[in-house]
């Protein structure tokens, strides 16, 4: 137990000993995080307003007029077991009446003499996809029943905005694993330069019988350290500039940005903890190869 | 304690140690003596084993150098005291800490720790000074406490390079009667030295090496 308190206490001395490497590898941390962060935020965004025009996309299924309300209703219970189908509306030849009239102010049976709207229902997708939703499959297989005469949907307008929200998710995530990446080097070789400078006490330490765990815990806590300590930071500016820009945003656009700070602080504490071990295990193992 | 047993070693811009064939009794206290370049750092690298023999076999208590793996000789090396002419202590730290170092990496629990640490400091006359950094203390007081901080972990023997290299000459006769005192309590002493006036007549073996070679013992 005091060997593990010991090295906790050496790892914390350390960024007292090794100031500027330790600013150094705090910045770039901070850094790391503010981009990765700004990222997760604009992806949380993107993600409402994705949900949002999901909930716009409408099918509407005409079905033909010999459909008895009996078959429709089994058909319908059907559609809802299609992937991908949220919720439907049902519109019967009553309620099509009805709509005619509020729409047109015309009562059909009257002009007619009978109702030749056919039964329809209008389907909503799901809105909660992490990736591109294809509409495609919804359709063909609505299209196999044979009480369905048309299928109505806005086609080439979901496929562009699903197509442009696929685009997006990829660049995000390329650009967070670059990020990533960097940092992790940039933190490799910051903390390679410390080593260097401590290249005595290792020596020291490996000739008085410490095993590589021992040489390596107090980087690597140190490590850790710079982290933490670069998260919260970061977490600090994000989140006051969140609420600062926020009011901004919803002055001129009334657009409310949305983010749990909790998952946030505790995503960038996670990150930084993350990027900090593996840069410095990495920086600290190759020296001692 | 210690065997060499044809134990050869050749760097690659030359020099090193050819055929050496020693030991050294658990309780001995012996001198390695020789000029610069003889081969004298060499043969204590291969007996701490930070250098492997190329041939032979280096053979300290149950560690064969033959059979060793890399992650047991931190073992082996907690059993030795090392002494080097350039002290290696570490300057961000204080005598007292520096001394302790040893005792933190065996992994003894913090009371342990103050008593040995604290009697180490009696034992080399360096009590009142645990708060000094290395740079505040003299050649001298900084190689007793490299003494001391290869005494604290009660070593099997004491592997010292070139003591007093740095030091005056009654620094360096203290330090020989120090470790002298540190013999006659059990522990076994290897020391280099170039030194041949300083550790002449005082009873002990002396093996003569050169260029590589061991000439007397």
């Amino acid at each position: 137990m005091d060997k593990i308190i010991f090295l906790f206490s050496e790892g914390l001395k350390n960024l007292w000993r090794h100031k500027l490497t330790a600013f150094t590898a705090i910045f770039s941390t901070f850094l790391t995080l503010i981009v990765a962060g700004s990222l997760i935020i604009a992806s949380e965004n993107t993600n409402k307003v994705i949900e949002y025009l999901r909930d716009k996309y409408k099918i509407e299924v005409f079905f033909k007029k010999d459909v008895s309300d009996k078959r429709l209703g089994e058909i319908i219970k059907e559609f809802k077991l299609i992937r991908g189908v949220r919720s439907i509306t049902i519109i019967t030849k009553g309620d099509a009446e009805k709509i005619f009239k509020s729409q047109f102010g015309e009562d059909i049976l009257e002009i007619l003499g009978y109702n030749p709207l056919p039964a329809s229902c209008v389907l909503n997708v799901v809105k909660k996809q992490a990736n591109r939703l294809n509409i495609r499959p919804i359709i063909d297989q609505l299209r196999k029943f044979p009480e369905v005469d048309e299928v109505s949907y806005q086609g080439r307008l979901i496929s562009r905005i699903e197509s442009y929200y696929e685009k997006f998710v990829k660049l995000m995530t390329g650009l967070l694993i670059l990020v990533l990446v960097v940092s992790v080097f940039i933190i490799s070789n910051t903390v390679r330069l410390t080593i260097y400078a401590k290249k005595e006490l290792i020596q020291s330490l490996q000739l008085i019988g410490a095993t590589n765990v021992f040489v390596k815990a107090p980087f690597i806590i140190e490590g850790v350290f710079h982290g933490l300590i670069g998260a919260a930071l970061a977490s600090l500016l994000l989140i006051s500039g969140l609420n600062f820009g926020s009011k901004i945003i919803y002055s001129v656009a009334e657009i409310q940005l949305e983010y749990n700070a909790l998952f946030l602080v505790s995503l960038l504490g996670l990150i930084g903890i993350l990027i900090s071990f593996i840069g410095s295990s990495r920086a600290i193992s190759r020296f001692l190869k | 304690m210690i065997q060499f047993d044809n134990v050869s070693y050749s760097y690659k811009k030359g020099g090193g140690v050819s055929n050496v064939n020693l030991s050294l009794e658990d309780d001995e206290y012996v001198f390695l003596i020789g000029p610069t370049g003889s081969g004298k750092t060499t043969l204590l690298r291969l007996a701490y084993m930070e250098l492997m023999p190329q041939v032979g076999k280096v053979k300290i208590d149950k560690y064969n150098s033959n059979k060793i793996k890399p992650r047991k000789i931190p073992y082996l090396r907690r059993k030795i005291g090392m002494v080097f002419q350039n002290y290696h202590l570490l300057n961000d730290r204080n005598l007292f800490e520096n001394i302790a170092l040893p005792l933190h990496v065996i992994g003894f629990e913090k009371d342990e720790i103050i008593d040995r640490v604290t009697e180490s400091l009696e034992e080399i006359g360096l009590v009142g000074k645990e708060e000094h950094f290395p740079e505040e203390l003299s050649g001298g007081e900084q190689q007793r406490a490299c003494v001391a901080r290869a005494l604290v972990k009660d070593p099997d023997i004491i592997l010292a390079d070139e003591p007093t290299g740095n030091l005056d000459p009654v620094t360096s006769f203290e330090l020989i009667k120090l470790l002298e005192e540190v013999n006659r309590e059990g522990t076994a002493i290897l020391m280099a030295s170039h030194n041949y006036n300083l550790i002449k007549g005082r009873g002990h073996r002396i093996i003569e090496i050169q260029n590589g070679i061991i000439r007397k013992s």
